[in-house]
């Protein structure tokens, strides 16, 4: 865990540095009339003075909590592509389609005899929530080649 | 007017039906979001914002409102049925409910965490009511620098009492304010962090940040470790609990009461830490102290009590001080700005129907709790039935739909999918997204009551120190930053104590 806390750590302190350069482009004014800059600047350092203090800490190994190793990460993986794609086809596709495909990607078949259970899954959840949120709530959700 | 007149003011307001409506559904949403592990309340109420756009004000809080409490109530069924608590604040129920339901108690256990709940939840109300306006009219006499001090002390009880690290928490508050400072300067007005990038210089929009964290955030952890709930196999059976259930429960109610109202109070504080805290001083103040985990009666009336008086008085520092104190009242307090109303000192006196509705609801909410959930304990078990492999791909639909309804755009939509990886990987590496969400929340509001302090005073830091009342609450702010140095020392002393003595 001591080394995923430093990793994260570090990931934070070259954050905190990049919020420092930026502000830094800001007019940070005075105290007396402090700037734009001002304050994303002292917070700036402030992230980096805890990221710090963190990668000290986990240097030192006292930090231990908090945060999970393992799990089905790939899995994750995998989902974050599809709803990146999701994101990406939305409009073109239009909703029905993409939904289908994403639930489709999220309750994939098993084997040969939950193929008709996931389509039929994948088909109601996208079919039905269209119904209900672009039909009834009339929300202009896109509907791609559906469109009239 | 008296209390009683604005209470029936607000009762007036509540009880009309579309209000009633309103209470009903938020309560029994709340309830099964509480019954399902793995969706917590901050997550359903960021779902449910998009739709409370069209509805009238007092109505959107009073549903959701409903759903926060409501979830108080469902998160001990799965604790005690299940051993999965459904909420963080219904984790400690598992440690004597569960054992009460492998005892063939669940009917005794589910009877006194309900009423227990009920109890708490309507005193809780009552000490609202009463604590509320004094608050907020003492809270007008706020300057920018009382505000300062006050919004810094918030953030910083956010980090002490939010349970986990500190200085983790600390750290997401910190990257909060600055996600809060991207879109235009609240001084001057002119774009910051924008890049040229027209639509981030509104800023980042909260909902789809928390609806990213929360709502996509959740269904991926789930995803990666889902849970199997395993119902435990007993009749449910006596859901009105014996009378000597009753008597050993009535003083752990009481005290669960009152010491869960005055920690939801605080910023930070609520539901969890109760719940916590009750659990310890009852098992402290037995005369059986080893009863505990083993199915101790005190053990759930207590921590029940004390989380639903918690999750109520938690609305105090927000509609008296506009400071949300956890990451569900955050949610409202957006849900109340979305609809042009800042909560704070004045929302008593210029939105008295908001207040008084809102108050009166809470009354009908938790009575509606109590008369429907014993009698539906079989529905939410059925509920748990559903496994998390269908119910995630639902989630995930309604988080997508409802970032696009924002602004109709997909670019909504991709937002919302990297605020949920971030706050898949903030969970990985141990980084909690609820001090994130309040401080991104209070950023500009602390990032502009500062830089008016120091015009006004003329960069005289001595405005801080120099008014009592802000003076008062840097100091606790400053002790909480001390506390835990002072701790670490003293955990250190005794060790190098025994290195130097003597062998």
């Amino acid at each position: 865990m001591a080394r995923r806390d430093a990793a994260a750590a570090a990931v934070l302190l070259v954050a905190g540095a990049v919020v420092v350069w930026q502000a830094g482009q800001l007019p940070f004014g005075t105290v007396r009339r402090p700037g734009e800059g001002f304050f994303p600047w002292w917070l700036g350092v402030v992230l980096a003075g805890l990221a710090v203090a963190a990668l000290v800490d986990a240097a030192l190994g006292r930090r231990r909590e908090g945060g999970e190793a393992g799990g089905r990460v790939g899995r994750v993986g995998a989902l974050l592509l599809a709803l990146g794609a999701y994101a990406l086809a939305l409009e073109p596709l239009g909703y029905p389609i993409c939904t289908f495909l994403l639930v489709l990607c999220t309750v994939p078949p098993r084997d040969r005899s939950t193929i008709l259970p996931s389509l039929a899954f994948a088909l109601a959840t996208a079919g039905g929530s269209y119904l209900v949120f672009a039909v009834w709530l009339s929300v202009p959700l896109p509907a791609g080649p559906f469109a009239r | 007017m008296d209390i009683l007149s604005l209470l029936g003011s607000g009762f007036a307001v509540a009880l009309t039906p579309t209000n009633v409506v309103y209470g009903l559904l938020g309560a029994l949403i709340g309830t099964a979001i509480g019954v399902l592990p793995g969706l917590g309340p901050p997550a359903t109420i960021a779902l449910l914002l998009p739709v409370t756009y069209g509805m009238p004000p007092t109505s959107a809080v009073i549903l959701l409102a409903g759903i926060f409490y409501g979830a108080m109530y469902g998160g001990s069924t799965t604790s005690i049925l299940l051993n999965i608590p459904g909420e963080a604040a219904t984790v400690v129920t598992c440690l004597d409910g569960y054992e009460m339901a492998r005892r063939g108690r669940a009917g005794a256990a589910l009877a006194v965490s309900a009423i227990g709940s009920f109890v708490a939840g309507t005193l809780s109300i009552v000490g609202l009511m009463l604590l509320a306006p004094p608050l907020a009219a003492f809270a007008l006499k706020f300057g920018a620098p009382e505000n300062t001090a006050l919004l810094v002390l918030g953030l910083m009880m956010v980090g002490y009492l939010g349970g986990g690290s500190t200085a983790k928490a600390l750290i997401m508050a910190v990257v909060g304010l600055l996600l809060g400072t991207v879109g235009l300067d609240p001084i001057m007005g002119t774009p910051r962090f924008t890049y040229g990038v027209f639509k981030l210089s509104e800023g980042f929009q909260f909902i789809l940040v928390a609806m990213g964290l929360f709502g996509i955030g959740e269904v991926l952890v789930n995803y990666e470790r889902p849970v199997a709930p395993e119902v435990v196999r007993t009749r449910i059976a006596g859901l009105l609990g014996t009378r000597e259930d009753w008597r050993a429960a009535r003083a752990p109610v009481a005290r669960g009461s009152l010491i869960g109202f005055l920690i939801g109070v605080l910023p930070g504080g609520g539901a969890t830490i109760s719940s916590f805290l009750t659990y310890a001083l009852e098992k402290r103040l037995s005369r059986h102290p080893e009863r505990f985990g083993h199915g101790a009666i005190e053990g759930v009336a207590a921590p029940e009590a004390a989380n639903n008086a918690a999750a109520t008085s938690s609305f105090i520092p927000l509609l008296t001080l506009g400071i949300p104190g956890n990451a569900s009242i955050a949610l409202i307090f957006a849900a109340l700005l979305i609809h042009g109303i800042r909560p704070g000192p004045l929302l008593v006196t210029e939105q008295p129907q908001v207040f008084w509705g809102l108050i009166a609801s809470m009354y009908l909410g938790n009575a509606v709790l109590l008369v429907l959930n014993l009698p539906l304990i079989r529905l939410w078990v059925k509920l748990l039935q559903v496994p998390y492999r269908l119910l995630g791909p639902l989630i995930l639909v309604f988080v997508l739909v409802g970032a696009y309804s924002v602004n109709n755009s997909a670019t909504d939509v991709g937002i919302v999918v990297v605020f949920g990886a971030l706050g898949w990987l903030m969970r990985r590496f141990g980084f909690e997204p609820a001090p994130l969400v309040l401080a991104m929340i209070l950023g500009p509001q602390l990032e502009a009551s500062l830089r008016r302090s120091l015009i006004y005073s003329h960069g005289d830091l001595g405005v801080f120190v120099e008014r009592p009342i802000s003076a008062a609450l840097l100091a606790v702010a400053g002790l909480l930053v001390l506390l835990p140095l002072a701790r670490a020392l003293l955990a250190r002393r005794p060790r190098g104590r025994l290195a130097d003595s003597p062998s």
